[in-house]
């Protein structure tokens, strides 16, 4: 019986033994990784890195700035070809600012992009306390890559990604690596090559990455790597689009007196509301406001930019009589202009927003009978800043 | 004594009298110079500069006849407009001899480069250029002037590609031969060369990128052109001999020609490469790997093996199995030719090296910095000099 429970203990123990070795394999080779790469007690006392080099894009070599933290975040500022680029990166979400994608303003990433920034946020390779991180490694063998005797690793990044890491088997430092990458925001296979590793600070880095993706060939030669300086987390708030910015005087909470136009040509104080205008997104100014005169009255209006036309789109939403009106318009000197004009009805109503003071603003409505040829005074609308 | 033996030694030298570099890609099509260039050590300094001068902006070869050389170019006016130009320089020194104004700058929206892409050919008293707005024209060698001039948008309904006509004129049994990419069976085109008389039309088809590879198989000129996704081939009347459906679509980089009845056709954006073979004007595909992703570079092949850019990565590969043999990076997207056994490789920063071609092992030879700046389009040799451009230089190296 004995013999039967020691000779199952056995089997059981040689059904492990494989993995146990490779388990061992994989945590030996990152072991001796790290250790190439300067040891994990010079890499824990990292927290901060800034990157300066030459970036080559299209064959043209510009300038290029990286920010890194231990924590994942990451900023970047570089030219792509004849554009600038600016990316950035909390560690699980991030936008960048691409003209080659035909927007001149800070778009959300998607999350492919969102799996290239987390590649780009790693200081080297994201073997340094890959558990902490949630991602797992498995050793696929040694092989040979253009004759270098290699270690081939599986790594499943945290976010689901696959990427294949080919290290060195001679140094253990990484020689090339495949992931996903993204051209024109669409994921697409990519090869990373590393070489020119040089020492910062006691840390071994690859001071040359070259990655190629479908036809695209990009070029990182590092020429200065500083350690811990000071990362300013505000780079990471995404910035409005300029035209955004403009409007942003209504947000706030505000105390509104309410006029009508009287038949003797005079305004005429109809009652008082307050109102609420927020960015409910990076881009978009939306005010709701309710008030009751014979009905109640209860509208949401959105402030956005329509880039084909370059004027300002006001959607106004009116719960009470489920109706949607959208509205277009832009500056007028100090004045911000906006009218239906758009929807072509037969009656257009423009309001007027005037007498822009730190305090308040006054948002004037006007009609038309005749396509905006001339214009009746209807309703005025005194906004001041209740807080 | 001295003479004689001077004239000993120069056949040593150069193997075989240069032919020029009269067509895009060289004589032969095919990105190799029969002469040769003797080994070099990674110490030794760099090739004699005869000359460097500034040069507007093209993605032209450039090409040489007797003591000329000519190439395109192109000068903005504005920031909107502007001249691409024909020119003729002296070889010896780099000095413009004409310039001829051959159509309206092209101006990329992509800031890749501005102005013409296509390389002149040199017939025996004219010179063809194709502009980017599809404008083919034939130049006298001597000041440049236009003798006729056709308008392929107009003409034959070509659309223009996005960056601009790139496909390169070549000469053909006294016959001009064009990718016009035109309506109606009208993406093949030839003319007479002195009258500018279409003598032919043929095929379908957008323009693309890619220029004609003019080969003799089975004793046949054969012109051959990668157009979408259908290799086709004509004799030069305009008679189709075959067609092929590729298993790529839009191949920039020019089909090679290689064991006299083979051609390796490659594109960038495909899984790889294809090798077809013909057979009495039958088609048979060979081979497919994935080993070599050609762009705007061509490959050419060498005893047995083909070099060329693997999007960025230097390559040699085995032409019957596609096995890669070595890769070299940092080149960037470069371009090759090949004088008898060494590859001169142009980096797309302008690095020139000088690399034998030795499928055992990558084996540099020298390098150095030939020009500055986004380098393009690849080099010509002729009479052990090696002539040199992108978009704001043009430079000339004397080998050996």
């Amino acid at each position: 019986m004995t013999k039967k429970i020691y000779q199952l203990v056995l089997f059981c123990f040689s059904l492990c033994l494989p993995n146990l070795l490779i388990a061992e394999n994989v945590e030996t080779i990152i072991a001796k990784h790290i250790e190439a790469h300067g040891g994990l007690e010079k890499w824990n006392k990292v927290e901060t890195m800034k990157i300066t080099g030459q970036f080559t894009a299209f064959s043209i070599e510009k300038d290029f700035m990286a920010w890194k933290t231990r924590s994942g975040e990451y900023y970047a500022d570089l030219q792509l070809g004849q554009h600038r680029v600016i990316e950035a990166f909390d560690g699980k979400k991030g936008w960048t600012i691409d003209p080659w994608q035909e927007i001149s303003y800070a778009r959300r990433i998607n999350t492919g992009e969102e799996n290239v920034f987390a590649q780009k946020a790693e200081f080297t390779t994201p073997f340094f306390n890959y558990k902490e991180k949630g991602h797992q490694v498995e050793f696929i063998g040694k092989e040979k890559l253009e004759g270098l005797d290699v270690f081939v690793l599986n790594l499943t990044r945290s976010n689901g990604k696959t990427e294949k890491w080919y290290l060195d088997a001679n140094t253990y430092l990484e020689t090339k690596y495949e992931s996903k990458w993204v051209d024109f925001a669409s994921e697409m296979p990519s090869e990373t090559f590393f070489d020119d590793f040089r020492s910062v600070d006691g840390l071994l880095i690859p001071f040359f990455v070259e990655r190629t993706f479908w036809q695209r060939d990009r070029v990182m030669q590092i020429e200065n790597i500083e350690i811990n300086p000071t990362f300013d987390n505000t780079w990471l708030i995404m910035p409005k689009r300029e035209e955004i910015k403009k409007l942003a005087f209504l947000e706030g909470k505000w105390d509104v007196k309410m006029e009508t136009w009287s038949r003797r040509g005079t305004w005429r104080e109809i009652g008082q509301t307050d109102s609420n205008i927020d960015f409910t997104a990076t881009n978009i100014l939306q005010e709701k406001i309710k008030f009751e005169l014979t009905f109640p009255i209860d509208v949401t209006i959105s402030y956005t930019f329509n880039e084909t036309t370059g004027k300002y789109r006001i959607s106004l939403l009116d719960d009470y009589t489920s109706s949607f009106e959208v509205f277009e318009g832009d500056f007028s000197g100090q004045d911000f202009v906006f009218d239906n004009s758009v929807e072509k009805k037969e009656t257009y109503i423009q309001f007027t927003i005037s007498n822009k003071t730190d305090k308040g603003f006054i948002l004037t409505k006007k009609i038309s009978h005749d396509q905006g040829k001339t214009w009746q005074k209807s309703d005025k609308f005194t906004y001041t800043r209740s807080e | 004594m001295l003479a004689v033996f001077l004239l000993l030694q120069a056949p040593i030298t150069f193997a075989q009298e240069s032919e020029g570099w009269t067509q895009f890609r060289g004589p032969y099509h095919s990105g190799i110079s029969t002469e040769n260039i003797t080994d070099s050590q990674i110490s030794d300094p760099a090739p004699e500069l005869i000359w460097k001068k500034e040069i507007g902006c093209a993605f032209s070869e450039i090409t040489l006849s007797g003591d000329k050389l000519y190439t395109t170019l192109s000068e903005k006016t504005d920031s909107l407009s502007g001249w691409e130009y024909m020119a003729a320089f002296d070889a010896k020194t780099g000095k413009e001899i004409w310039r001829n104004k051959i159509d309206s700058i092209f101006i990329d929206k992509d800031g890749f480069g501005d102005g013409p892409r296509s390389t002149p050919a040199i017939g025996e008293n004219l010179i063809f250029s194709f502009s980017s707005y599809g404008k083919l024209t034939a130049h006298s060698k001597t000041d440049g002037k236009h003798l006729w001039q056709i308008d392929f948008i107009k003409e034959f309904g070509s659309t223009l590609p996005r960056w601009g006509f790139s496909s390169s004129p070549v000469l053909v049994d006294g016959v001009l031969i064009m990718e016009a990419g035109g309506t109606e069976s009208r993406a093949f085109v030839a003319f007479d060369p002195n009258t500018g008389k279409l003598l032919w039309a043929n095929g379908k088809g957008n323009a693309s990128y890619c220029s004609p590879l003019v080969a003799e198989i089975e004793g046949q000129t054969q012109i051959i052109f990668a157009n979408q996704k259908t290799l086709s081939s004509y004799n030069s009347k305009g008679e189709t001999l075959w067609t092929y459906a590729m298993k790529m679509n839009a191949p920039t980089a020019m089909p090679t020609l290689f064991d006299s009845n083979k051609i390796f056709i490659c594109t960038v954006r495909s899984s790889g490469f294809e090798i077809v073979e013909v057979k009495n004007n039958t088609v048979t595909e060979v081979l497919q790997a994935p080993t070599m992703k050609n762009d705007y570079s061509s490959t050419l092949y060498y005893e047995g093996h083909f070099y060329g850019f693997n999007v960025a990565a230097l390559q040699c590969i085995s032409a019957e199995t596609g096995e890669k043999k070595w890769t070299k990076r940092g080149f960037g997207k470069g371009s090759l030719i090949l004088v008898g056994d060494k590859l001169l490789v142009l980096s797309d920063k302008g690095l020139l090296a000088q690399i034998k071609a030795d499928p055992t092992a990558y084996a540099e030879q020298r390098r150095f910095q030939a020009i500055e700046g986004k380098s393009w389009t690849a080099p010509s040799f002729v009479n052990g000099k090696i002539y040199l451009r992108n978009q704001t230089e043009m430079a000339c190296y004397k080998f050996n």
